[in-house]
């Protein structure tokens, strides 16, 4: 995750902050992301255990967020 | 942003707007805060957070992971911690905006300030009310315009990275706002309009300060016409379709966003730091506690403002703003006197006629 962005969960899923624009961003993930502290040298979102196939949908929500800058795309590993 | 989802109860602010402290060395005739620095408020009040317990309510605010914390004041430099306070929100990854009258900015502040960006970001909003001396001083105290430019020429040169002007928008300076633009593009700096409230010392200067009819018109046309300038969601219930998306589109206190006091009182917004709207206070409760279920933030949250649903412009303002609606008419449940529709349809400017009501009954 780019060191200007904060992501928190809420009801809906995860609610995305840039601190350089002061832009929210609302997105509808269930339980299916987890995010990362808000300080720490590496900050990971995380996908839940049980989405061991991940669903065309949340690849294309993925996506999305690497290209609002939202994410880092990042080499599996 | 999607209405259904900003209307629902998120799980903790998104920002924050704390009064760190009274103090302040001007005497603006609009301050909001003004109120709360006659000594008799003072005395009521009891004394400002000490710096344990404004890092506690961080420790909690970073837990809560709230993103933003906009201090504000009295002038909040004039805290000796609060470099020490801005600082420590930083470590926890939240980022700050700080309200400032400029005048106490020197090099060595602008230096630090700059310091704290390799941390996190901290946004500088210098208010200045208008673009010349003789309506500014007006409003703020003579001789405050220079000192104000000496700040933001110091910032420009430094090339400050997150600089904006803010004008609280009165009848006084409304026709300005065009030069006023342009006076911060100037320096490199964004404009940032607010909305001129009947609360705190604005409850006196209103009939004096309040836009008429017509300006408010015409402030409606100058925002659709410049989607650069910033309103901190102030003006969501004037402005025109074409900002439509821009920002919120309804109140956002006690749903997306509080107010903490200087001696850590709780309120909805800035603009309600009034004994109705008291919810509770951090030196004895946890703000997440008191954000959650405090009956003032659940009644707020749950308020509609029923007069408005058939308006056409429902959807775009939702009754527009509370706290304007309840110095006015002393209910949250009202709508918005100043709102579009209400302006637009109201030749008799009807506004004029309403006067602020200083106490709760």
């Amino acid at each position: 995750m780019p060191a200007w962005v904060r992501v928190r969960r809420e009801d809906f899923g995860l609610l995305f902050y840039d601190t350089r624009s002061t832009r929210l961003t609302y997105v509808r993930s269930g339980e299916s992301l987890t995010p990362p502290p808000f300080v720490g040298a590496r900050r990971t979102l995380a996908v839940e255990a049980g989405e061991t196939q991940l669903s065309t949908a949340l690849l294309r929500l993925l996506d999305d967020l690497v290209a609002k800058g939202l994410l880092v795309a990042s080499p599996a590993e | 942003m999607p209405a259904r989802l900003s209307s629902s109860a998120l799980r903790a602010p998104v920002n924050l707007t704390w009064e760190i402290t009274d103090a302040c060395n001007l005497s603006c005739s609009h301050c909001l805060s003004a109120a709360l620095r006659e000594p008799a408020a003072v005395a009521a009040a009891g004394r400002e957070l000490d710096f344990d317990q404004c890092r506690a309510l961080l420790d909690e605010l970073g837990a809560m992971q709230v993103f933003q914390v906009n201090f504000g004041g009295g002038e909040p430099f004039l805290r000796d911690d609060f470099l020490e306070i801005l600082r420590y929100a930083h470590s926890l990854g939240i980022t700050t905006c700080v309200s400032t009258n400029g005048t106490v900015l020197d090099e060595t502040l602008v230096d630090e300030l700059l310091r704290m960006w390799q941390t996190a970001p901290v946004y500088l909003q210098v208010s200045l009310d208008g673009a010349c001396a003789e309506t500014n001083d007006t409003i703020r105290g003579r001789g405050t315009f220079a000192r104000i430019m000496d700040a933001v020429e110091l910032l420009s040169r430094r090339r400050y990275p997150e600089l904006s002007l803010n004008m609280v928008v009165t009848r006084p300076n409304v026709g300005e706002v065009g030069d006023f633009a342009a006076l911060a593009r100037r320096f490199g700096a964004k404009t940032r309009l607010s909305r001129f409230r009947p609360s705190g010392a604005g409850c006196s200067s209103w009939e004096d300060y309040r836009l008429t009819r017509g300006q408010l018109l015409g402030l409606s046309g100058f925002l659709g016409d410049h989607p650069e300038i910033l309103t901190g969601d102030s003006f969501f219930s004037l402005t025109p379709d074409t900002r439509r998306t821009m920002g919120l589109r309804m109140c956002g206190a006690a749903k997306m966003t509080c107010a903490v006091a200087p001696n850590g009182d709780v309120y909805p917004c800035a603009f309600l730091c009034d004994p109705a709207f008291l919810a509770g206070n951090v030196a004895r409760e946890r703000l997440s506690d008191i954000f959650r279920d405090s009956p003032v933030f659940c009644r707020f949250r749950e308020a509609e403002v029923e007069s408005c649903r058939g308006c056409d412009r429902f959807s775009v303002c939702h009754g527009g703003c509370p706290a304007v609606a309840y110095f006015l008419t002393r209910s949250t449940g009202n709508a918005d006197p100043e709102c579009l529709r209400a302006v637009d349809s109201n030749p008799a400017d009807e506004a004029a006629r309403q006067q602020p009501h200083k106490e709760v009954d």
